[in-house]
């Protein structure tokens, strides 16, 4: 870094740009302020991160201003790259899932264990483990899993009741709630109502990574445990996929390639996505309903999908940037939190809490999807250089989506493209 | 060409362009009807050609949501000063590398071109650099600077030299066997002539300005100093989906005022620049 | 005499300028108009000469210099691996297909969006009621909010979407556009044509309404036919607003990547992936910044060398005429 930026400084001096000195941050004992970069430019959002960050302001009078840096969803981690390669590093920032392998592995995050610890009543043993492995390297937290979400059904009742089905939630009463049944009433209901059966929210054939939520119900794994050995050529996978495959171009149960269909629109009888997707049914027109994913083969499970809190060691104050981390993700705050994000706190994971933030959830729901969920769930597929691998598969797995498509060949073709990325 | 056309010739090409306006028109309309719908509507497929039940809360939400009149007089005064700053500088070096004969003109007219070939994707990351060693981020300084004497303005410059290489000289030097200096000359008899390329110019750079929307997203992150672009990527709901009827509200009320300006100032810019245009 | 002989002279005449005149009589000082002009036009040019070096050159220099390194951005390496990344270009298996794609896209884009907004403008050229109108029309997308215009398309070119639906009335079963390679490719390039050949359509209209109509009397009065009218007048008379747009295209053909992002990622397969795509995506995506470096370095090169060739050959065609 010191030798980039003396390259950028020398050029610039000897081309007369006159650098007016201003790269001394502040000493440790002077004001400081903090930036973080979020992916929610959301009102409520940034109002109740504005009132914590008030709160430790006044507690912490060294501590002048605390900013949060919206940056667009599509552009975040671009932003956030070009912002720490130029010098400008935040102090703290979001992380998505998908990129938590590069985030944690690389040594750009501060480990958090020993402030997260050191703070009185932070209740460091209560994180649950399930949301905080993918935020760990070698036994250290670099990241805290703010949000946790598992991935839910969302059920139109009213084109269920349409196109004369049992709605899963009968079919969960009777113990019939699988991947057979459900993919049966999705077809039955397309056949029916003209509208979408089953969409898969965010996949659209491009968001592999959300197929994971399928698969998982085989004992599917993208790669192993360890991230080196390719799992799509395995059996599991391949029964998933081949399975996948008939339901979108046999059953017709999903929307097929090129034709999206938005159930929160009403143009959908079920959707899979994160449950905190439930706020725009808020002023739904019709009756919906939330239940767990499916049983598959393998019986239960369930998959989350997270985002990470972390600490810039290149920021100018990393240890006040942890420090004020820790406040906001104690106890107190974490349970204010808990009315957007689903917390990782054990204590908080009751259907008491949650219903208290969550209005439009029944505690049935809560319990079943949410808390259930976030103790047993998988997390979505991550990997080291994830973005790349991604692409990768992205690119394999199009042939798979054709009417005709020899399931294990293009299965075997992802492994042979993205082999020498997980080896990396 | 534009000879009289027979009446069956008329309604062919009237036909025609009707059926060209279709793609082009489609989507701004789409836009705009989309952004008095209901979130729920918008993407409810067939789409309605008109919103059935029409609400104006979208726009509403816009001004509430974000300081978009501070985002709005950011954006337009950017694009203001961009504008004329291109003019100024790419008026000043077209005149120079078309009229005056200084050695070493055509190399440093190779080197001005350059900046012409070069995606800002491909420099963002050390503009950034030296932006931030001034202490420049989060400021409009670079939203300003590179766009006036950077790629856009390059592009300017190329189009001023085509012009007054096309531009009979003879009055020019005889002002100049007047005695007028060079400036004298560029400022009172050149530019006067300029207009129509100076008001394609204005076009292409404002066009550039208002649009512009990598170099915000990386070099600001204060609310109060975004850009139009940037701020439509900020209505958003608790979970990062996009707001679509504001965002759509917003963009319309990106677009309608851009595109009124157009049809006030197309004529007298499309037929400015036939007359003494960019014609050789 | 015709005028466009006039015209063609005056631009020879321009583009090789008169012998320098002998110095004023008054002052025959070393002060001379040769030496005065050498000033001038280095003071004109060097605002934006100096804005080049520092905001292009300066920029483009350490582009060249990260192209050099191994730059992790994440986990904060900058290390001297010399001509390693150029190397590894050499053997990017993804490169001839990024190359193939790139190429296809931007001849494909050049010749629809040049011969697209010449046709408009020439429609529009039409003494014709109503003119102005569809003149805003064409121009309209050129302003309009580029996320609202690649959703719109998005769904337009769905399996079930309008343009399906439209081949529908007419009896033809439309392909999945956004899901076969070959269809992907074209409806990328169409909706970047329809979004920014109104700024081309304009630059033509202005140059067909600066062709004289008395040319094209003597040429109805000779007996030539509209086609060739239009080859014979309009086009060389209008070919160096024809230079003009086509470098500015071609450039701009390379640069385009935000509708490649929304539309198909890139896909199916690596169909749509183009070179400034590819480069964004190992930059800012995968996060190899000095393989970036090298691709823009490779991109920088490309477009050079293609602008190079238009100029050069603008003494070929353009002016030309008879």
């Amino acid at each position: 870094m010191r030798a980039r930026l003396t390259a950028a400084v020398t050029l610039a001096a000897l081309l007369g740009l006159t650098a007016c000195g201003g790269g001394d941050a502040g000493d440790s004992d002077g004001p400081v302020s903090l930036r973080m970069t979020t992916w929610s430019a959301n009102e409520a959002h940034l109002a109740l991160f504005n009132e914590i960050a008030e709160e430790y302001k006044k507690a912490n009078p060294n501590v002048t201003e605390i900013k949060f840096d919206p940056i667009p969803f599509e552009n975040y981690t671009t932003t956030l790259t070009t912002q720490i390669a130029g010098g400008n590093p935040p102090d703290l920032a979001w992380i998505f899932e998908n990129s938590a392998p590069d985030f944690v592995s690389s040594g750009a995050l501060v480990a958090l264990d020993d402030t997260l610890k050191g703070t009185d009543g932070y209740a460091f043993d209560e994180l649950t483990p399930a949301a905080t492995k993918l935020w760990q390297d070698e036994g250290k937290l670099y990241a805290y899993p703010f949000s946790t979400s598992p991935f839910g059904v969302f059920v139109n009742t009213d084109l269920f009741e349409k196109a004369g089905r049992e709605t899963p939630a009968e079919l969960i009463a009777a113990g019939r709630w699988t991947w057979d049944t459900a993919v049966a009433a999705a077809s039955a209901v397309n056949a029916e109502t003209g509208k979408a059966g089953l969409v898969i929210r965010d996949f659209d054939y491009k968001g592999w990574d959300n197929l994971s939520t399928v698969w998982t119900g085989w004992g599917a794994q993208a790669w192993s445990e360890d991230g080196k050995t390719c799992g799509f050529d395995q059996q599991p996978m391949v029964d998933a996929m081949t399975f996948l495959h008939k339901a979108i171009f046999t059953d017709k149960a999903l929307p097929a390639p090129g034709t999206t269909a938005d159930f929160f629109a009403g143009d959908a009888g079920m959707t899979i996505t994160q449950i905190s997707r439930a706020s725009l049914l808020a002023d739904q027109k019709f009756g919906w309903d939330l239940v767990p994913l499916p049983a598959g083969p393998n019986g239960d499970y369930a998959v989350i999908g997270q985002g990470g809190m972390g600490v810039l060691r290149k920021g100018d104050n990393a240890k006040v940037a942890a420090d004020f981390l820790a406040f906001l993700t104690n106890p107190t705050n974490s349970a204010k939190l808990a009315q957007f994000f689903p917390p990782p706190r054990q204590s908080q994971l009751t259907a008491e809490t949650l219903a208290k933030t969550n209005p439009l959830l029944k505690p049935e729901q809560l319990q079943s999807v949410v808390i259930d969920g976030i103790s047993s769930g998988v997390v979505k597929p991550s990997h080291t250089g994830q973005a790349e691998i991604s692409q990768a598969v992205r690119a394999a797995l199009d042939p798979l989506w054709q009417p005709g498509a020899d399931v294990r060949t293009v299965l075997t073709g992802v492994c042979t493209q993205i082999k020498p990325l997980l080896d990396r | 060409m534009s000879s009289k056309v027979s009446r069956r010739a008329k309604l062919g090409l009237y036909g025609a362009l009707l059926v060209l306006a279709v793609p082009f028109v489609f989507p701004t309309w789409w836009m705009v009807t989309s952004s008095f719908k209901p979130i729920s509507d918008i993407f409810s497929w067939p789409p309605s050609l008109l919103p059935t039940n029409p609400q104006v809360d979208a726009y509403r939400q816009v001004f509430e949501l974000q300081p978009f009149a501070q985002q709005y007089f950011n954006s337009a005064y950017i694009a203001a000063v961009v504008t004329f700053g291109t003019l100024a500088v790419s008026a000043l070096a077209g005149y120079a590398f078309a009229r005056i004969r200084f050695r070493g003109q055509n190399a440093l007219f190779l080197v001005v071109l350059l900046g012409l070939l070069i995606p800002s994707e491909v420099t963002i990351v050390p503009l950034f650099q030296m932006f931030n060693t001034l202490g420049w981020v989060d400021t409009h300084w670079p939203l300003i600077l590179v766009p006036i004497f950077g790629a856009p303005s390059v592009l300017a410059t190329f189009i001023m030299r085509q012009f007054f290489i096309a531009l009979p000289g003879e009055l020019e030097e005889a002002a100049r066997v007047d005695g007028l200096g060079r400036l004298a000359t560029f400022w009172r008899i050149a530019l006067p002539l300029a207009r129509p390329a100076l008001g394609a110019v204005a076009i292409f750079t404002f066009l550039h300005s208002w649009n512009l929307y990598l170099e915000p997203i990386v070099f600001l992150s204060t609310p109060e100093k975004f850009t139009l672009p940037q701020a439509l990527t900020q209505f958003v709901d608790a979970y990062g989906g996009p707001m679509w009827n504001i965002q759509l509200a917003a963009a319309s009320l990106t677009a309608l005022p851009v595109l009124a300006v157009f049809v006030i100032a197309q004529k007298q810019f499309v037929e400015g620049l036939a007359h003494t245009g960019l014609k050789g | 005499m015709s005028r466009t002989t006039q015209v063609v002279d005056r631009a020879h005449a321009r583009s090789t300028p008169p012998a320098a005149k002998p110095a004023d009589p008054p002052r025959r000082s070393w002060w001379t108009t040769r030496r005065r002009d050498q000033l001038a036009g280095l003071l004109f040019v060097s605002p934006q000469l100096l804005g080049s070096i520092i905001f292009v050159l300066l920029p483009l220099g350490l582009v060249v210099y990260y192209s050099l390194h191994e730059w992790n951005v994440l986990a904060d390496t900058f290390d001297f691996v010399g001509a390693e990344n150029y190397r590894a270009l050499a053997d990017d298996p993804n490169l001839p297909s990024v190359l193939g794609a790139t190429g296809l896209f931007s001849l494909g884009l050049v010749v629809l969006n040049l011969s697209l907004a010449l046709l408009l403008a020439v429609l529009l050229n039409q003494k014709l009621r109503g003119t102005v109108v569809f003149r805003t029309l064409f121009f309209s997308p050129v302003v309009v909010s580029l996320v609202a215009w690649t959703i719109v398309w998005g769904f337009l070119l769905q399996d079930n979407g309008g343009i399906n639906g439209l081949l529908d009335t007419i009896g033809v079963d439309g392909p999945n556009w956004l899901r076969g390679e070959a269809t992907a490719m074209l409806s990328v390039v169409v909706v970047q044509v329809l979004k920014n050949v109104g700024l081309n359509m304009v630059l033509f209209l202005a140059a067909l309404q600066g062709v004289p109509a008395e040319l094209y009397e003597a040429a109805r009065v000779e007996g030539a036919g509209r086609w060739t009218q239009f080859r014979k007048i309009t086009v060389p008379l209008i070919s160096p607003t024809i230079l003009l747009t086509s470098i500015i295209t071609v450039v701009g053909s390379l640069q385009v990547f935000a509708q490649i992002a929304v539309l198909t990622q890139g896909g199916p397969g690596t169909s749509t992936t183009v070179l400034v795509y590819y480069l964004y995506q190992q930059a800012f995506q995968f996060h190899h910044f000095g393989y970036g470096a090298t691709l823009s370095v490779l991109l920088f090169g490309i477009v050079l060398v293609l602008t190079v060739i238009q100029w050069q050959m603008r003494k070929r065609w353009v002016f030309h005429e008879q």
